[in-house]
């Protein structure tokens, strides 16, 4: 958290997309905004991992946001059959992209779960703000489009 | 006798009914003559053919053409290279009238290694060149046949007198679909070739089975076929042919030899010797193509210990 | 159908710099089957451009539009608007579309945002295979609908070269099936395979590239 902190007034700012069927069942699926421990986290339940579009990912960047965390179930315990590795492979070839305009991989990830906790999911925007806190801010952010 | 085409040394040779031998000559990446000049000297007089080939793998060398013509300078008649990777036919015609007003009769027909090839080892090459294939080796034949024969140029205008050549086709009788080399065969032979220059052969088994069949066809009347041999240098080397090059297979047994042996060098001589031996064996065979990669020093020792030495008088 | 694929966005940055408004144009036919030029694809490719802009330090309006077809005087018509209020445009169709834009709206420059590469067919979801170099002497007839001139690395005509692997696989692409290896297949199913013993001679190439820019006119189709 260390990191992060030190940007003083800067807190990341984390979407986090998350297909329900990774929480723990019975649970409320998080959604808005959470800001705690130093950064904002922002919920947006998906029925599917696989439901995360391109363009719709590039977007969240060119909003500002500084991070942005996709979250599906385990391998082979999708309930589309393939839809997290489909996600899996889209953010990867995102991620490259993002490397090649130097905006910094690290700005979107796809990490897997099964059973999470709100507290789980909060933990994974935490740990996208590390991973981010060395770009610093999201250049975008502020950007009249 | 019948008439010969070209009348070069590997074309007597061959019609004399000896056993051919032709080994090769790599030209140098630069313009020196002098490594040409130093393996001509050493190979003089050993083999009846030599080839020069043309940017083996797509590597940038001194031409074959000009290469061919410092052997024969030399006292050596070359087996000249022409591939379609990089001329056009109205090139290709024209590079065979200046080899041709240059002495140099036998030409080995290829369609060329791609580019991409010239990039595949340590060198950068030049994989974003632009190719050619305007015609391919079988189409390639034809051209220098038509030249030969009818002198006449592909495009059907004549060439004042007819270009005499001895006209070669590479073979490789075990890549697949096995079934259709032999037709392969049969195509460049239709096409117009005299005599052929196989892949490197160290499945002797194999190959007889292919040889067998063209007999069968009676294309080894027609054409004159050589084996190919490659010496072997190391188990390694033939690990990655076995693995990388293009249709050739190498026995295990063979590998073990070389990985066993306290000399490698001098095991690769022996099998060098025993496959040519056993070449000599295969009914309708010709003669051997025999290589040795930057290693053109062997050579001598393995044609005197295979009695291909001395070459006869024809 | 045509297929192409992105620039990478550096070299694109490249372009776009020193212009203050540019509208980037997709194409709803060959290039939105192969995912490079559709609309999906101009719905990624702008924002990675306005941040990939923004990360050089330069501020460049990037306006989008994707239209029916680039490679059509009447689809390319409705553009007129949307040009009037940039400074340059950016089109993600193939070489046809981006021709077309820069003759119709010749006072602008129209940049090339993809490399198109060659006539292919979706072998499967995510893999394009080229199937044709439109070479002007079509030979499909002879090759059992197989074809050697775009498929064989050596464009060969009278068969596989030596270097088929043992697979099958191409010598130069082990990702690519030796075309020769097909062909072969094909007429043995058929019990054809003496078709393929016969010489084929030198191709006549005047009918493609080879010949020349190639014109085609059909006097009962003019006006
Ligand atoms: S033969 Fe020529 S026209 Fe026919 S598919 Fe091949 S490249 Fe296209
Ligand atoms: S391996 Fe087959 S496809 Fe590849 S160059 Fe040779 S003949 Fe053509």
């Amino acid at each position: 958290m260390s990191a992060v902190e030190k940007q003083g007034e800067y807190q990341p700012e984390i979407v986090v997309l998350y297909c329900r069927n990774c929480l723990t069942p019975g649970i409320d699926p998080p959604s808005g905004v959470l800001a705690a421990g130093g950064i904002v986290a922002k919920y947006v339940p998906m029925p599917c991992s696989s439901k995360v579009e391109p363009s719709h990912l590039m977007k969240i960047l060119e909003r500002g946001a500084d991070g942005v965390e996709v979250v599906g179930c385990p391998d082979g315990q999708c309930g589309f059959l393939d839809g997290n590795r489909r996600a899996d492979k889209r953010v990867t070839r995102l991620r490259s992209l993002l490397a090649e305009i130097k905006l910094g991989e690290e700005r979107l990830c796809m990490n897997r779960g099964t059973r999470l906790t709100s507290e789980a999911l909060f933990a994974l925007a935490q740990k996208r703000a590390r991973a981010v806190a060395g770009l610093g801010p999201n250049p975008m952010k502020g950007v009249n489009r | 006798m019948k008439k010969m085409n070209a009348g070069t040394r590997l074309e007597r040779v061959v019609a004399a009914g000896h056993f051919a031998l032709t080994v090769e000559i790599g030209p140098p990446r630069g313009a020196n003559p002098e490594s040409v000049l130093k393996k001509a000297a050493l190979l003089k007089g050993l083999a009846d053919g030599y080839n020069v080939t043309d940017n083996q793998t797509a590597v940038v060398r001194m031409s074959s053409i000009a290469s061919a013509k410092i052997l024969l300078d030399a006292g050596l008649e070359p087996v000249m290279q022409m591939t379609c990777r990089d001329r056009n036919r109205i090139a290709i015609q024209s590079d065979l009238l200046g080899a041709s007003a240059f002495g140099i009769k036998n030409c080995l027909c290829l369609s060329g290694d791609h580019q991409k090839a010239s990039a595949a080892g340590k060198l950068k090459g030049h994989p974003g060149a632009k190719n050619v294939f305007d015609i391919d080796s079988v189409q390639l034949l034809a051209v220098l046949k038509g030249l030969r024969d009818e002198a006449v140029q592909e495009g059907g205008d004549s060439v004042d007198q007819a270009v005499p050549f001895f006209i070669g086709a590479a073979w490789t009788p075990l890549s697949p679909p096995l079934e259709f080399r032999v037709h392969r065969l049969a195509k460049k032979a239709a096409a117009g070739a005299d005599f052929i220059q196989t892949q490197a052969v160290y499945d002797i088994a194999a190959f007889a089975r292919q040889v067998a069949k063209a007999r069968e066809m009676g294309l080894t009347d027609r054409v004159a076929v050589l084996g190919g041999v490659i010496v072997p240098r190391s188990a390694k080397m033939l690990q990655y042919m076995n693995q990388s090059v293009p249709g050739v297979t190498v026995p295990d047994q063979i590998v073990k030899r070389m990985a066993d042996a306290p000399s490698p060098k001098q095991e690769g001589i022996r099998i060098a010797v025993e496959l040519i031996q056993a070449m000599r064996e295969i009914k309708g065979l010709k003669g051997v193509h025999l290589q040795a990669i930057e290693a053109e020093e062997i050579l001598p020792e393995i044609i005197k210990a295979a009695g291909l030495s001395p070459r006869p008088s024809v | 159908m045509i297929i192409a694929e992105w620039k990478p966005i550096p070299e694109l940055v490249s372009m776009l710099k020193g212009h203050k408004s540019v509208l980037l144009v997709g194409c709803a036919t060959c290039v939105a089957e192969c995912a490079a030029g559709g609309e999906r694809e101009v719905e990624t490719l702008a924002p990675l451009l306005r941040m990939a802009l923004k990360t050089e330090g330069v501020s460049v309006e990037i306006k989008r539009k994707t239209i029916e077809r680039q490679c059509e005087w009447e689809f390319v018509e409705a553009l007129a608007g949307e040009i009037e209020e940039v400074d340059a445009v950016l089109s993600i169709a193939c070489g046809i579309g981006v021709q077309a834009l820069s003759e119709r709206f010749a006072h602008l420059p129209v940049y090339p945002g993809v490399n198109t590469t060659s006539l292919a067919i979706r072998e499967q979801p995510g893999l394009w295979t080229a199937r044709c170099a439109a070479c002007g002497d079509c030979v499909l007839g002879e090759t059992f609908g197989l074809c050697p001139v775009a498929r064989c690395a050596k464009s060969l005509m009278n068969g596989p070269c030596g270097g088929t692997r043992h697979n099958g696989m191409c010598e130069v692409d082990e990702n690519v099936e030796c075309v020769w290896n097909l062909i072969y297949e094909r007429a043995k199913a058929r019990g054809e395979l003496q078709k393929l013993y016969e010489v084929r001679r030198a191709k006549n190439w005047s009918n493609s590239a080879h010949g020349g820019p190639k014109r085609m006119l059909r006097e009962d189709l003019r006006p």
